[in-house]
């Protein structure tokens, strides 16, 4: 045990080091080129970002590409196939559509439900009630626990019998319907109902806290000028409060769609019934790792690139008809 | 004129009185919101509570019907049980360790950078700004096949490097930008007062802009904590064997897989292990929560 931190203490400090004297080689040399000495500090500092952002995003994201259009088990070299992966993955593989549909839905209903609950429950914090910071702690308290104890956790809550906490309260409820109690993860088409409750559960505290910050943030004149103006509850809602939070959801839209595409902690501590689609990330692992197809695991995955750029830029487009910026407003006046 | 506005008077009741003090209205006015952030709050940690209760049940107690809340008799021992199924102890050591490199490295490179994109102009600035800021929506997958093969071709598969070396370049996109807006904050007399005592731009760094974002590097320093402690998936990309080798999430994984197979799954077990896992975690938020809190909070206000 000893050994192996040893060991990685000793490639940690050389690597710590190694960028060190390539920062001062850097400034250096843009020194002598006769750059500024300003401009040459600024790329210096930045040198550690600039060396990971090519070794570990954009040469992965070429090299993936590339996987991608190949044959990979890691014991041979890869193999050109065109776009055989591709092929497969939209035509043959019959797990691939079902995985996308239960990814996209995930992220589709857990999304705005956790953006709605949040929005509620940051209005009802800054209506004036007493003990704000004990109320924002219990509401945070999901948030700092790991996902994965979340995932193990909602299991024991939705258990499929009738000792399950939550099947055992809502016995009058579904004892109307049916003898047996829903089966929630162990049952395929409740799967994503599981997950939806316990992704709410997991990420509406962090989201009402953001969103509680951007309604302090909302200047008070706003609503005495509206006031003045013979605005009620309701048209001060519409017209100040809205607006002026559409920053913060926007920020909490494209963060939590790109993180709800994205689930793997959670998926990977459940287990799923058969028959039942996994979630795409999940999908990529398996592909890769267990079965060692890493060039049909690297087409997976930039197929997941793809939907995640087109969703941000679909959101990014259509900010500028709902979000509402300051700055933007005051230059245009 | 109406017996509401003269609540002092003489003709009203002490009940009527008592309803027309200032908490009392307070109550009236706001008790809807209270029973709303009460059921809120109750949803928030009837799990947690159902998770201590469960892991100090014993197994006969574990699927009763109706659920018990209280377990009869308190089985402590099941911590004790629980933690000794795996080697946990050791679990903790590899964590601590590979929490405490990793958070290292992204708190020093973070805030270098972060002062870098903050101070100074340097050709094509803002565009890498951008492209930095652009990473945090970059899929993990799409980088995972090629970066676990660049630490394979290392020969560097199954050791700690690949969750703490790669903290050395900065790869947490989310901290610089945090700590960049902090130094933009911070006025540029106070540097320059500096410069003219003849300080260079590290020692400015290091004994003036440092101690000035002090409580911007403990919300990135916790969050950081977070992250790392509970990263799962880097553990179970690399780390294969022995497991004494695992870090606590990866181990908390193998132990749900032998325990929750077959025909009673062991989940008090479970949960007092979950309970155990989850600890420093919550300890620390309790003791920075102003910190945490404020740390997610930067993020969506300046963002």
């Amino acid at each position: 045990m000893l050994e192996w931190y040893g060991a990685t203490l000793l490639r940690y400090v050389a690597v710590a080091v190694g960028i060190g004297v390539l920062m001062w080689l850097t400034h250096r040399g843009l020194r002598r080129l006769g750059m500024r000495r300003e401009s040459a500090i600024g790329l210096t500092l930045i040198m550690p970002w600039l060396l990971g952002f090519l070794i570990w995003n954009l040469y992965p994201i070429a090299a993936s590409l590339f996987f991608s259009f190949t044959d990979y088990n890691i014991l041979q070299p890869p193999r050109w196939v065109g776009i055989d992966n591709y092929r497969t993955m939209f035509t043959s593989d019959p797990s691939f559509w079902p995985s996308v549909q239960l990814t996209m839905t995930f992220a589709l209903i857990s999304v705005p439900l956790g953006l709605a609950g949040s929005v509620v429950a940051a209005i009802l914090l800054n209506q004036g009630v007493r003990g704000v910071g004990l109320w924002r702690t219990l509401f945070y308290l999901p948030a700092v626990l790991p996902a994965f104890i979340v995932a193990l956790l909602w299991r024991l809550l939705l258990l499929p019998t009738r000792s399950g906490l939550i099947n055992g309260v809502t016995e009058p409820v579904w004892s109307l319907f049916s003898d047996t109690p829903p089966g929630w993860f162990l049952d395929a088409d409740m799967v994503l109902w599981s997950f939806v409750i316990m992704s709410f559960w997991g990420i509406f505290g962090a989201n009402t806290v953001i969103m509680l910050a951007g309604l302090k943030n909302i200047p008070r004149d706003l609503y005495d000028a509206a006031s003045v103006d013979g605005a009620g509850t309701f048209s001060k809602f519409r017209y100040v409060t809205i607006p002026q939070l559409t920053p913060t959801l926007f920020y909490l839209l494209v963060m939590g769609v790109i993180g709800a595409v994205q689930v793997f902690d959670q998926p990977k501590f459940v287990e799923l019934p058969a028959g039942s689609p996994n979630f795409l990330n999940v999908v990529v692992y398996t592909q890769a790792f267990a079965f060692s197809k890493m060039g049909y695991g690297a087409a997976l995955a930039w197929f997941m690139f793809v939907v995640i750029l087109l969703l941000t830029l679909a959101i990014f487009r259509s900010s500028s008809a709902w979000v509402y910026y300051e700055a933007e407003v005051r230059e245009r006046a | 004129m109406t017996t509401r506005s003269d609540s002092a008077g003489p003709a009203v009741s002490p009940a009527a009185r008592l309803l027309q003090s200032p908490a009392a209205r307070h109550v009236t006015r706001y008790g809807l919101a209270y029973v709303l952030l009460g059921l809120g709050a109750a949803f928030a940690l009837v799990p947690f509570i159902w998770m201590l209760s469960t892991s100090l049940k014993s197994i006969d107690q574990l699927f009763t019907f109706p659920p018990t809340w209280l377990p009869d008799p308190i089985v402590w021992r099941n911590y004790l049980d629980a933690w000794q199924a795996l080697p946990f102890g050791i679990m903790v050591f590899n964590s601590l360790f590979v929490t405490a490199l990793a958070m290292f490295g992204e708190l020093s490179t973070a805030s270098l950078v972060a002062y870098g994109f903050a101070r100074f102009r340097f050709p094509f600035r803002n565009a890498l700004f951008l492209l930095m800021l652009a990473t945090m929506m970059l899929p993990w997958v799409v980088t995972l096949i090629p970066g676990f093969l660049i630490w394979r071709w290392l020969g560097l598969i199954n050791t700690y490097d690949p969750l703490t070396v790669g903290a050395l370049f900065a790869w947490g996109p989310f901290y610089i930008f945090l700590l960049r807006q902090f130094f933009l904050t911070v006025s540029r007399e106070i540097e320059e007062a500096a410069i003219i005592d003849g300080a260079n731009a590290m020692q400015v760094f290091w004994h003036v802009m440092l101690p000035l974002v002090k409580p911007v590097l403990l919300a990135v320093a916790l969050l950081s904590f977070q992250g790392n402690w509970n990263n799962f998936r880097s553990a179970l990309i690399f780390l294969y064997n022995p497991i004494e080798r695992f870090t606590l999430p990866l181990g908390l994984q193998f132990f749900q897989a032998t325990l929750t197979a077959g025909e009673a799954p062991r989940w008090h077990y479970m949960m007092a292990m979950s309970t155990l896992m989850a600890l420093p975690i919550l300890v620390l938020f309790f003791l920075a929560q102003r910190q945490f809190i404020e740390g997610i909070q930067l993020g969506g206000v300046k963002g």
